[in-house]
């Protein structure tokens, strides 16, 4: 494998005694979507700004392209973030946005930022103080693709947008990401909606990676087993539980790790229904309560049986 | 897996740094009327209300000698005030936005600085000319004193726009360093700088006074001149540049 893109060890911010993140390592490979998932407060933007730049690490280190962001123009010139809580110079309009992105984004497309205006139906000359919460997302949504950076962040792109808009991004995303590949970072709290857009998940919670894995190898990796509560105690026996609801004398459990052809077919024989796990109820399994350790042990046992 | 080297699309080419600091510049001018539009709108406002008073005491029966008395009005100095915001604002909420366009610190400042000294001479410029209109005018055919004001209009065009340029200047690094203390420090660097500020001012004060040295300290002033006194801002000014440039480097976006 080539070098990565980015690469931080030990990544770690604190303010004061709080840790926002907490020794974090990860690489992210060129060419593709990556979704950084996390409940709120998680670290997911705390890490992307120390990604640009914009914030320095407590300790740590962050390399784009073996090149400290931090002050480095080189590095920089590659990227593109608008974070979530961006604030814009007073009487500034979304035209006055876009216009200087000319200058500070290379690969700048006007062409496209003007036709995802007309379908975000942004208004231009609205000072920005006045747009409302989704036409504010939409401003940094059209930044993040018109700039066509090689490396760029969505931090909470679609907040406040409608469910119009917000597929209207997903869509464009994917054309302009086949069209022109880059790395793509997206940081949310909303999964389901963009899970199949993601090809590589990183789960933050505390501060802390949870899960660091290849999309497709996510998908199948937990299943939940549903029947009636004594068949599924017997079959879920030495299986890890990450979840557990029931109803009546009816259970429905999620356990983590593939399931083996035979497991299946035992399931079957036993009446058992088995579902696969959405990535957004995985998210919540992982990160509802769950302990630190219980989390880690996941992540290994899954790679295990992806291998 | 796609390489972006393979993507010439998405190429991008090293640029040379005056290119990265002129679109600083650049972007402090996108929206023209945060530098130029609201001083010179300002600017223009006192001009009708000065020009609304002196017509009002003419009608009341006073000389041209009388208005004589508008040279103390603060008029010409009007747009200061909205230009200590203009300086605030680069620092507070222009900063923000540059980094988030990829921007270094560095090149931000060096880019604001290059736009304040710009600004600056545009508008001691246009003031000193403006002083030399109004007299050649008298008084915009009225008598009425605007621009011709205060210390401007005595020592010719030249040592007028000295002093606006100067004026300006510190005017406008004053409000952009102090915020960036805030930008690194936040509030808890405010107040150190407020009270080291404070103590400093009351030290020299108590020096002076308990030593007697007000005399010598008027003499000096006065034997530098209007030159010199419009120097030492200009000196402050440069050092609240290289300070805003220190603190800057290490200063995070809200």
């Amino acid at each position: 494998m080539s070098t990565p893109l980015v690469r931080a060890s030990g990544l770690t911010k604190s303010y004061g005694g709080m840790t926002a993140v907490d020794s974090v390592d990860f690489s992210l490979e060129e060419g593709r979507i990556y979704g950084l998932l996390g409940r709120n407060g998680a670290g997911k933007t705390t890490i992307m700004q120390m990604l640009t730049g914009q914030l320095f690490p407590t300790s740590g280190t962050v390399e784009i392209m073996g090149r400290e962001p931090a002050e480095n123009a080189e590095a920089l010139r590659r990227m593109c973030f608008i974070a979530e809580s961006q604030r814009y110079p007073d009487s500034f309009s979304a035209r006055h946005v876009f216009k200087a992105a000319r200058w500070f984004f290379e690969n700048w497309d006007a062409e496209f930022a003007e036709q995802l205006t007309a379908e975000f139906r942004l208004p231009l000359k609205r000072p920005i103080k006045k747009l409302s919460r989704g036409q504010l997302s939409s401003v940094g949504v059209i930044v993040g693709l018109a700039s066509r950076a090689p490396l760029t962040f969505f931090d909470e792109p679609y907040l406040g947008l409608d469910a119009v808009a917000r597929h209207l991004f997903y869509d464009r995303l994917l054309e302009d990401y086949t069209e022109h590949p880059r790395t793509v970072v997206l940081s949310t709290h909303l999964i389901d909606e963009v899970a199949k857009l993601l090809e590589h998940v990183i789960i933050i919670d505390q501060g802390r990676i949870l899960l660091d894995q290849d999309a497709d190898e996510v998908r199948g990796s937990a299943t939940t087993v549903a029947g009636p509560q004594r068949t599924v105690d017997s079959f879920i026996v030495g299986r890890s539980v990450i979840g557990r609801e029931g109803l009546g004398g009816l259970s429905s459990v999620t356990v983590q790790g593939r399931l083996s052809q035979p497991d299946r077919v035992q399931a079957a024989e036993l009446g058992l229904e088995l579902a696969p796990v959405s990535l957004q109820q995985l998210v919540i399994h992982l990160t509802g309560s769950a302990p630190e350790g219980a989390a880690n042990t996941y992540g290994n046992s899954s790679k295990e049986a992806a291998a | 897996m796609t390489a972006l080297a393979s993507s010439p699309s998405l190429h991008v080419k090293a640029a040379p740094r005056s290119r990265e600091i002129l679109r600083i510049v650049r972007l402090h001018t996108v929206n023209p009327s945060i530098f130029f539009g609201s001083p010179l709108l300002i600017l223009g406002a006192a001009w009708a209300v000065s020009a609304v008073i002196a017509l009002i005491m003419l009608g009341a029966g006073s000389s041209t000698e009388d208005l004589e008395g508008m040279r103390y009005s603060w008029a010409v100095l009007s747009p200061q005030w909205y230009l200590m915001v203009v300086g605030i604002q680069a620092v507070g909420l222009t900063f923000s936005f540059a980094l988030g366009f990829g921007a270094t610190r560095r090149d931000f400042w060096l880019g604001t600085s290059l736009m304040f000294v710009a600004t600056s001479a545009v508008f001691a410029a246009l003031i000193a000319s403006l002083v030399q209109l109004e007299i050649a005018t008298g008084g915009w055919g009225i008598g009425m004193h605007m621009f011709n004001a205060l210390w401007f209009g005595h020592n010719g065009w030249l040592m007028d726009f000295y002093s606006a340029f100067a004026l300006q200047l510190l005017v406008l690094f004053l409000g952009a360093s102090i915020t960036t203390v805030y930008m690194r420090w936040r509030m808890r660097g405010m107040m150190v700088v407020l009270f080291s500020a404070i103590t400093v001012l009351l030290g020299l004060v108590a020096i002076m006074t308990l030593g007697g040295h007000w005399p010598a300290v008027i003499d000096w002033f006065g034997s530098i001149g209007m030159a010199g006194i419009f120097t030492v801002l200009l000196g402050i000014a440069l050092v609240c540049a290289a300070a805003g440039y220190l603190v800057i480097r290490r200063a995070t976006p809200r």
